[in-house]
């Protein structure tokens, strides 16, 4: 089943103005959701993530309403059909 | 229908018939004069409620008078017919000149421009036109254009279109196609209303139409357009079309709202600066295969002529071009750029005839270094971080702190000084970049600490008689100096002294603030360091303590002047926790005689509660003859002087914090002006007395 990405303001240059990202496979981590996903569009890669592939400090990726970082990172579990949410962090100053 | 009194207006003869219904040459019979009468056919499946809504909004554009926009002189109804009485324009409608092959540049410009300006009149009377397209614009044999049915066709069309895209099916069917939809902004077709910026959208077709002679989104049903206009990019366009004419197409065809130019003015402006003398280079990013962005909200961009003089401002919230010519005694603000990103490395490359901007940008998504060839209007956003560190280091770039070009005769070349302190390389300008592995594979690399603002390789000097000799300044590292041109490097810190460490004389670890030289004078070198100003007249080997008089010898920036190699700027800041310049007072220090004594510059600079910082990169010195010398403050202020720092003025103020502040003179070969830069660098400063009365900076818009 397929899963959705939600695609803030500042990526959606890279995803030809689309706010929503549908993919069809089923992928199992959020690794492999993301993946898919840099597949698609490339250019958000580099945004979400750094050269070493980790997620960069102040951008938060949440499955469902679950943060990542609490539930495993890159290898929580996907479950079908969920949508996942690439927020920055709220910042101040 | 011909003889027909509708109004006071008799029908004289049929001009055609469109997607509302016919349009008649008709005579109004009180006010003696031709007009166009368009009679809104039964069969659009108007409802009385948006017949009302048409007949308000008709009555709205009526009040809009504009060269380039047909005048409605009357609404009405009759008999249950809808009517509307307007201006007779004669004419060839836009489409039918583009033709198959589209206009001359020039043409598509001048016609642009007029299109736009009638968008600024009826925008600012808060009328959308909804159905801007090339078959709506008409073109007299003088060359005027008129745009025709503001605020009409759309609603109609909205209402036939809804019934016929309720089901896949018929959006399949090539004959439900509406004439329009190629011109449709996304929003409009994600089913949002039309606002002031969906005319942007759809002015960014009919430019794309009339510079190409087709349309930027095709496809064979309305569902294949549909999808295009959704999803897809225009295909570039090329030569002969101007790249700022392609730039300006993009953004108006911008997919998120935001990243639209924001009001037709901007676009009509932006079309002017085409058409002027405007440099404009023919290399687009998207000739080097990288995508340009043009998301700026609200961005006010400056027209930069040949022989004028910029300021290129980073902050801690983006970047700013100020503007002025050879004078620099006015100051136009152009940005900002990149909004709410750090911007600490803004420099100018004029090299072999280019007129390139490079920045790096920091924000959550990370650091990129970008380049514009349009003085700031469109920026490359490479979908790939061109500067990252290869796998096996581990590391992850933070900043890039310095952007450094290769020398005049190596114009391929750049390099950039990072965080975590590395330095990078690339000589294909700017296309690839790599790790400088004889500085990364150093020894001492290691045992290299963070100072305050990260672990950072922040100067980059270059011998321009030793092509294979440059100096790097890392904080907290020290000097280092390669004479292989990059394998090897040789740490250069005898005689610095490190305040905060045991010893006090370590081969390697001082905080480098700032390393400077000047091309005449190649084996002397001058540093300001955390705590302790210093001289070197044998290229590093040995540094000799130069603070002769100084409030403090701590301090960041370190600026020579382009014509003195003996004359040295300097900002004085109290202690290393304070960080503020002495007293309150911005002062600052400069020598003559290469550090034998220093003496304060204020005149003209605050001397009252002046608790400021200028940070490391936030002063420089522009190449004209009187120097221009430029420094920014943490305050957000930036002031110049044109006397070599006896005078200054205040240039600008409000600015985010400012922490870099390069210049850049726009090259005009055949000039001989006196304010051309000097070609001898190594001749002594004039010493001119001339005091300039300079005026704070215009903020337009």
């Amino acid at each position: 089943m397929a899963l959705t990405f939600h695609i803030p303001g500042p990526l959606r240059e890279f995803t030809g103005g689309r706010s929503k990202v549908e993919i069809e496979d089923s992928p199992s981590t959020v690794a492999e959701a993301l993946s898919a996903l840099y597949a698609i569009y490339p250019g958000v890669r580099d945004r979400i993530a750094t050269e070493q592939g980790h997620i960069r400090e102040h951008i938060n990726i949440f499955v469902g309403d679950e943060d990542v970082r609490y539930t495993g990172g890159l290898v929580s579990r996907v479950p079908a059909g969920v949508e996942i949410s690439i927020v920055p962090a709220v910042s101040g100053g | 229908m011909i003889g027909q009194v509708l109004g006071h207006c008799r029908v004289v003869s049929k001009i055609g018939e469109g997607g509302m219904g016919a349009v008649y040459r008709a005579h109004d019979e009180v006010l003696h004069r031709d007009v166009a009468l368009k009679v809104v056919s039964k069969s659009t499946g108007l409802q009385s409620s948006a017949s009302q809504d048409l007949l308000r909004e008709a009555r709205a554009s009526s009040g809009l008078a504009h060269p380039n926009i047909c005048t409605i002189y009357e609404v009405g109804e009759t008999n249950g017919e809808l009517y509307i009485v307007m201006e007779l324009v004669e004419g060839k409608s836009l489409r039918a000149m583009i033709g198959d092959i589209g206009l001359p540049a020039e043409s598509a410009l001048r016609y642009g421009v007029q299109i736009a300006s009638a968008l600024v009149r009826a925008h600012d009377r808060g009328i959308v036109h909804r159905d801007l397209k090339s078959a709506n614009i008409v073109v007299s044999a003088e060359g005027l254009v008129k745009v025709l049915d503001f605020g009409l066709a759309k609603r109609i069309e909205n209402e036939v279109l809804e019934g016929s895209t309720r089901s896949l099916q018929s959006l399949q069917d090539k004959s439900t196609i509406s004439g329009t939809l190629p011109y449709m902004a996304p929003e409009v077709l994600l089913g949002e209303s039309a606002d002031f910026r969906s005319d942007l959208w759809a002015l960014g077709v009919v430019l794309y139409e009339a510079a190409s002679g087709h349309l930027p989104f095709k496809g064979n049903t309305a569902f294949e357009v549909s999808s295009a206009i959704l999803r897809e990019l225009p295909k570039p366009l090329g030569p002969p079309v101007p790249p700022g004419l392609w730039a300006i197409i993009q953004r108006c065809l911008a997919k998120e709202l935001t990243q639209r130019y924001q009001r037709a003015g901007e676009v009509q402006a932006a079309l002017e600066a085409v058409q002027s003398n405007v440099i404009f280079t023919a290399d687009t990013a998207t000739d080097r295969g990288v995508p340009r962005t043009t998301a700026f909200h609200g961005v006010r961009h400056l027209q930069v002529k040949r022989g004028d003089c910029l300021l290129l401002v980073g902050t801690l919230k983006g970047a700013f071009l100020l503007r002025s010519n050879a004078q620099r005694k006015r100051w136009e603000v152009g940005g900002p750029y990149f909004h709410g990103q750090v911007v600490y490395a803004f420099v100018y490359d004029g090299r072999a005839g280019q007129h390139r901007m490079w920045v790096s940008t920091q924000s959550h998504w990370g650091t990129f270094l970008r380049s514009s060839d349009d003085f700031g209007k469109t920026w490359t956003n490479p979908p790939e971080a061109p500067i990252r560190f290869p796998a096996d280091t581990g590391l992850s770039l933070k900043n890039i702190w310095q952007i450094s070009l290769g020398r005049p005769e190596e114009p391929d070349i750049l390099y950039c000084g990072v965080e975590p302190a590395a330095l990078f390389e690339s000589r294909d300008s700017g296309e690839s970049w790599s790790l400088v592995r004889g500085l990364f594979d150093h020894p001492h690399r290691p045992r290299w600490v963070p100072g305050n603002g990260g672990l950072a390789l922040h100067t980059i000097v270059l011998d321009p008689t030793e092509c294979r000799r440059m100096y790097v300044a890392i904080s907290a590292g020290g000097v280092y100096r390669t004479d292989d041109g990059g394998a090897t490097w040789a740490a250069q810190n005898h005689g610095i002294r490190v305040m905060f460490m045991p010893c006090k004389y370590p081969e390697f670890g001082q905080c480098v603030h700032k390393i400077a030289m000047h091309p005449s004078r190649p084996e002397r070198l001058f540093l300001q360091n955390h705590f302790g100003l210093y001289c070197s007249v044998d290229h590093g080997e040995n540094w000799t303590d130069v603070a002769n008089g100084v409030p403090s010898d701590f301090g960041f920036p370190m600026v020579i002047h382009p014509h003195d190699p003996d004359c040295v700027y300097i900002v004085p800041v109290e202690s290393d926790e304070f960080r503020c310049t002495c007293d309150g007072r911005l002062r600052v220090y400069r020598t003559r005689n290469a550090g034998a004594s220093w003496e304060p510059l204020s005149r003209g600079l605050p001397q009252k509660g002046a608790y400021e910082t200028v940070l490391r990169d936030a002063m420089t010195a522009d190449p004209l003859d009187p120097a221009g010398i430029y420094l920014g403050t943490r305050s957000g202020q930036i002031f110049g002087s044109t006397d070599d720092g006896k005078n200054w003025q205040k240039i600008l103020d409000g600015l985010p914090p400012v922490v870099c502040i390069r210049t850049a003179v726009i090259q005009d070969a055949s000039s001989s002006s006196p304010q051309t830069p000097r070609e001898d660098s190594r001749s002594t400063s004039s010493r001119t007395k001339s005091s300039v009365t300079s005026k704070p900076a215009r903020r337009k818009g």
